[in-house]
């Protein structure tokens, strides 16, 4: 037996060996009945306001962007009314972008959300085909931020130092809370340095969000608390997961948890947005 | 048919004693004791021990045999009860230990039934990942055990989850039997002795998983002379030595092993320091040592002490953070075997088991702990007694002491000013007494009846469970026999596991006043036929029903959570296949060929904490990832002459089922977050059937027979027609940016196929002295 040339074939197969492990494949998925998929935000000082689009099967065609797109994309004619305090809102199926924020919604109405913390919120929706959807929700009073400190790193890396952003708070004792922290850089526009959702269940009293070394002089540094209730955090959580899912083979896919019943199927959240926010310049 | 007058003479004697292998002194597993004249026979139990009465005075043909080894026949003409120790010889070529099964004819006339056991030798050959011997994993290729599955790493015995295998090593509970999330064993071939796995029918003497025991001993060491054994592979090298400390009374057993890819990891990052190209290879090594000595006290007692660990170490660091990953078991075994007299033998045995992992991040300012541990002491003793042909009884107890510590977190800031912790510790005494009776009714009828008793005691949720077991064998002629057996089980601690892939986070969780012990129920028919010596078919049925059976809530939270109850549905689930087998041991063609048919389902589920969700129960019962329906193994092992052997393996199954979103739906989110057009929406779970696994592995062996002892070269290729199997599926959207307003958009969605194995060719080297 010649070992040199049992070698010679191994390498051989070493070399063909390194080919792609990944390949696109043609797949059936189960099927999926349509759905309705149903924003909607309650922000003290900004108008009612919601979004309605629609939920396809996961191979179904895309919008183009072209005067499609929007019909492709949105759910309209229903008939969306927010109760509250006895007063009703009826918001109209008319498209309206918020510009400083880049979004677009499909219900809007002219009244705006008051800072009527601990009040409860009645969404009721009828689809054109009758179908109907309803979801409550309470306005939190937001959770003060404490302080935000900004601290420099113990030495200089690249002939820069840098900073990060320490965001101090203080729990609500003997009460369940959920928060969402985001940290935007510049503007609100940006896309977050930081976003996530957190409950209290290991945290006490004081507590800190804190960032790596990653900002420098001049840099303006926009610290947002949200307080959010258990459907929102439920709602976001499980929507993290079920992105993950798809993309990491040792995560645990999730249905979206949503907060919306009724007889027509959707998903979607109902919720208030109370926060406080500080911003604070990385000194020079 | 009557039983012959000697059954139940009151002018018996005993005959008893122990059979070992004569190069090395390793006591015999499963060695046949035939009486000629009286056609009667027995076989040695898991400690070489072995007894049979026989009538006074009469002169007797005593023939001792074992698979691979020359019989030794024997007259004695006993007057009073007798201990006889046998050494066996495996012949001229002093081979690996040779633990094979029990002869096909023994199998036959056995009560064992759903029983599957390889012998060091075969697990030696047949082609494995990175040329690395696995004796766990050849093992998955016998019937009712799905193998070859890409990445899916656990072991789901006839439809059970991958935590209800009670792994022994030497007696002592290895949690965690899986180095590289589940790609090589924590077993070493070189340090094993015999590895043996119960897939039902359970023995009474077994308790505490609901699927499966896997049973493995460690060589005791060569009582004869010193010897040695190791390979180096591509990526890891592995030494035992062993020998007498005092011949034929004491001998010690020392194995190790380690991988040592890290090395040249690390060489490759030293390299390309300060190339900001070039991303650092994280360290990753795993090793892990075997220790045995045994001592022989007179004629009737033995002690063996041994000892396991093993660890996996991954590292990861740069200038922002040091990220320090490690796991591992821990295990010692203390065990006195007594012979009382010659129809009553002891063995007890102390135990030490400990499995733990820890993780540790620290980046710049902050520093993030978690880990979980399992330790656990337990004292077991257990009796054999042959009251005469007619009965063996076996008979013990066993007290487990469990601490737990669970989702151990602790973060905070390295100056000490914010602190968080989260963390459960549990303690548990679980408990177990049986009784049983292999009762030969007549030569061609048996049965083996037991009844275990067990319990679980944590913080005032104490539970009680009995076990009833039957197993029955009817011998229709020297071919043909039929068994049937029943089992009941209870498991009182869960593994809580959130993918079918062995990770070292999972968590081992005790039973509670909310989480009940899990229950398994099953039955298995079956069916022997022996063609001649070397050809052996077998065929069985079996139905498990099985209760208190965990899955996550959707969203579920495992980590820093001080309440993982709330985290639980807790369903049923059933499982029924027919498995057939065919086996040749005999001749210059050895192997087997496995076929499994198979269901599997879950369902009734109930939440712990109303406030959770599980979307599942709106759909109903679902199958598990693991729900299998076709399964066939092929290992052919083809000893062309004394220097080569050829070895094939062909494994092919049904595709695993995947959760795969079927929905898609636009996200929008608020200010600063951009639009998700493509989040997935997923409805019923595992609804997806990946496409058909299927692989070919080629081995070649050339041996060589230096002055010194011998060595051989293990050529393998694994995955020898290049087959993709899919490890995983995800869809994903290709995007174009719109020119006008550059806004991306998703134009179609893909759906790719990771797999992880391409062709993979080894070299390794194999000596032994």
């Amino acid at each position: 037996m010649n070992i040199k040339y049992f070698l010679f074939i191994l390498s051989g197969l070493f070399a063909f060996s390194a080919c792609d492990l990944e390949q696109e494949v043609d797949i059936e998925l189960p099927e999926f009945e349509q759905a309705i998929a149903l924003e909607c935000y309650l922000e003290p000082g900004k108008p009612f306001r919601l979004l309605m689009t629609q939920a396809d099967p996961f191979f179904a065609p895309l919008p183009a962007l072209d005067e499609q797109f929007l019909s492709m994309l949105l759910v309209d004619s229903a008939e969306v009314t927010i109760t509250y305090e006895g007063e009703t809102i009826a918001l109209r199926n008319q498209f309206s972008l918020d510009p400083g924020q880049i979004k677009f919604f499909n219900y809007v109405a002219n009244e705006i959300v008051p800072e009527a913390y601990g009040t409860s919120f009645e969404l009721n929706v009828v689809t054109k085909e009758g179908e109907t959807i309803f979801a409550s929700t309470t306005l939190l009073e937001p959770v003060p931020i404490d302080s935000v400190v900004i601290e420099p790193d113990d030495e200089i890396r690249n002939d820069t130092l840098f900073y990060r952003a320490l965001t101090y708070f203080t729990d609500r004792p003997n009460e369940a809370n959920f928060y969402r922290r985001m940290l935007h850089v510049s503007s609100l526009d940006s896309l977050p340095e930081q976003d996530f959702v957190t409950d209290d269940r290991i945290v006490e009293d004081r507590v800190v969000f804190g960032s790596s070394y990653e900002f420098i002089a001049g840099d303006t540094i926009i610290n947002t608390l949200f307080h959010i209730d258990e459907n929102y955090y439920n709602y976001l959580e499980s929507a993290q997961n079920a992105i993950s899912g798809n993309f990491n083979p040792f995560g645990q896919p999730s249905p979206i948890i949503s907060n919306l019943e009724g007889s027509a199927k959707a998903i979607g959240v109902f919720t208030g947005l109370t926060y406080d926010r500080i911003t604070k310049i990385v000194p020079e | 048919m009557g039983l012959p007058f000697w059954l139940f003479s009151q002018d018996n004697v005993t005959l008893s004693g122990t059979i070992s292998e004569a190069e090395t002194g390793e006591t015999l597993i499963g060695a046949t004791i035939l009486v000629e004249e009286l056609n009667l026979g027995t076989s040695t139990n898991e400690y070489g021990f072995f007894s049979l009465s026989v009538p006074k005075g009469k002169k007797l043909t005593v023939i001792y045999s074992y698979v691979g080894f020359n019989s030794i026949s024997r007259d004695v003409t006993l007057q009073q009860d007798e201990q006889i120790d046998i050494e066996l010889s495996s012949g001229v070529n002093l081979d690996e230990v040779v633990v094979k099964a029990n002869s096909f004819e023994e199998q036959l006339r056995s009560t064992e039934m759903s029983v599957e056991e390889i012998s060091t030798k075969e697990a030696k050959l047949v082609p494995v990942i990175f040329g690395e011997s696995d004796i766990l994993k050849t093992i998955q290729l016998k019937p009712g055990i799905p193998s070859g599955s890409e990445g899916t790493t656990g072991l789901f015995v006839r439809g059970g989850g991958s935590d209800q295998n009670l792994i022994v090593l030497d007696e002592a509970v290895v949690y965690n039997a899986n180095h590289l999330f589940g790609f090589f064993s924590t077993f070493n071939t070189d340090a094993v002795k015999d590895l043996k796995i119960y897939k039902g029918g359970f023995p009474a003497q077994y308790g505490g998983r609901l699927s499966s025991v896997i049973d493995v001993k460690l060589k005791e060491g060569n009582s004869k002379k010193f010897a040695g054994s190791g390979g180096i592979g591509l990526i890891s090298s592995r030494l035992t030595l062993e020998g007498p400390i005092q011949e034929d009374k004491s001998s010690f057993m020392v194995s190790g092993r380690r991988t040592y890819v890290d090395i040249f990891t690390r060489l490759a990052n030293d390299a390309n320091e300060g190339n900001e190209d070039f991303t650092p290879i994280p360290d990753y090594y795993f090793y892990d040592l075997n220790t045995k000595i045994n001592f022989k006290f007179g004629e009737k007692d033995r002690l063996f002490l041994s000892g396991y660990f093993g660890r996996d170490v991954f590292g990861f660091s740069n200038d922002f953070f040091n990220f320090d990953f490690d796991w591992g078991n821990a295990t010692g075994t203390a065990r006195w075997n007594h012979i009382f007299n010659s129809k009553l033998f002891a063995n007890t045995t102390f135990t030490y088991s400990d499995y733990q992992y820890n993780i540790e991040n620290r980046i710049t300012g902050f520093s993030f702990k978690v880990g979980s541990n399992i330790q656990d002491a337990t004292l077991k003793t257990d009796f054999y007694y042959a009251i005469n042909n007619k009965n063996t009884i076996r008979f013990g107890a066993t007290a487990t002491y469990h601490q737990f510590t669970v989702g151990r977190l602790q973060a905070g800031s390295t100056d000490g000013d914010i602190q968080f912790s989260a963390g459960q510790d549990f303690d548990g005494i679980q408990a177990g007494a049986y009784v049983s009776d292999e009762i030969t009714f007549s030569p061609r009828f048996k049965a083996n009846v037991g009844l275990r008793l067990s319990g679980f005691f944590n913080d005032g949720s104490n539970y009680f469970g009995l076990e009833p077991r039957a197993a029955l064998n009817y011998t229709l002629n020297p071919r043909v026999s039929f068994k049937a057996s029943y089992a009941k089980m209870y498991q009182y601690l869960h593994l809580v596991a959130n993918s079918g892939i062995a990770l070292p986070t999972d968590i081992w969780y005790p039973s509670t006043e909310n989480v009940k012990p899990q229950a398994s129920d099953q039955f298995a028919i079956g069916g022997s036929y022996l063609l001649n010596r070397s050809l052996f078919f077998n065929i069985e049925a079996y139905y498990k029903l099985l209760d208190n059976q965990i899955e996550f809530v959707d969203g579920a939270q495992l980590f820093a959570n001080d309440n993982l109850e709330q985290e639980f549905a807790i369903g049923k689930g059933r499982s029924y296949g027919l498995e057939f087998s065919i086996e040749k041991k005999e001749g210059a063609l050895t192997g087997w060929i496995g076929y499994t048919l198979s269901w599997t389902r879950r369902g009734d589920f109930t939440l712990l904490d109303d406030n959770q969700f599980f979307e599942q129960s709106r759909y109903g019962d679902f199958a598990p990832i693991y729900d299998r329906r076709h399964d066939i193994s092929v290992v052919a092992i083809y000893e062309i002459n004394r220097r080569l052997t050829a070895t094939a393996t062909f494994v092919y199954g049904s595709g695993d089922l995947r959760w795969l979103p079927n929905g898609r739906y636009t996200f929008q989110d608020i200010y600063g977050q951009r639009l998700n057009p493509v989040v997935p929406v997923y409805e019923d779970r595992n609804n997806f059937r990946l496409p058909a696994y299927h692989r070919l592995d080629l081995g070649l062996v050339i041996k060589f027979f230096p002055k010194w002892g011998e060595s051989d070269l293990t050529i393998n290729i694994i995955n020898a027609y290049d087959r993709r199997n899919t490890f995983f599926i995800y869809l994903e959207p290709e995007t174009v940016t719109d020119p006008l307003t550059n806004i991306e958009l998703p134009t179609r969605i893909v759906a790719n196929q990771v797999s992880l194995f391409p062709i993979l060719p080894s070299l390794t080297w194999n000596f032994k002295f």
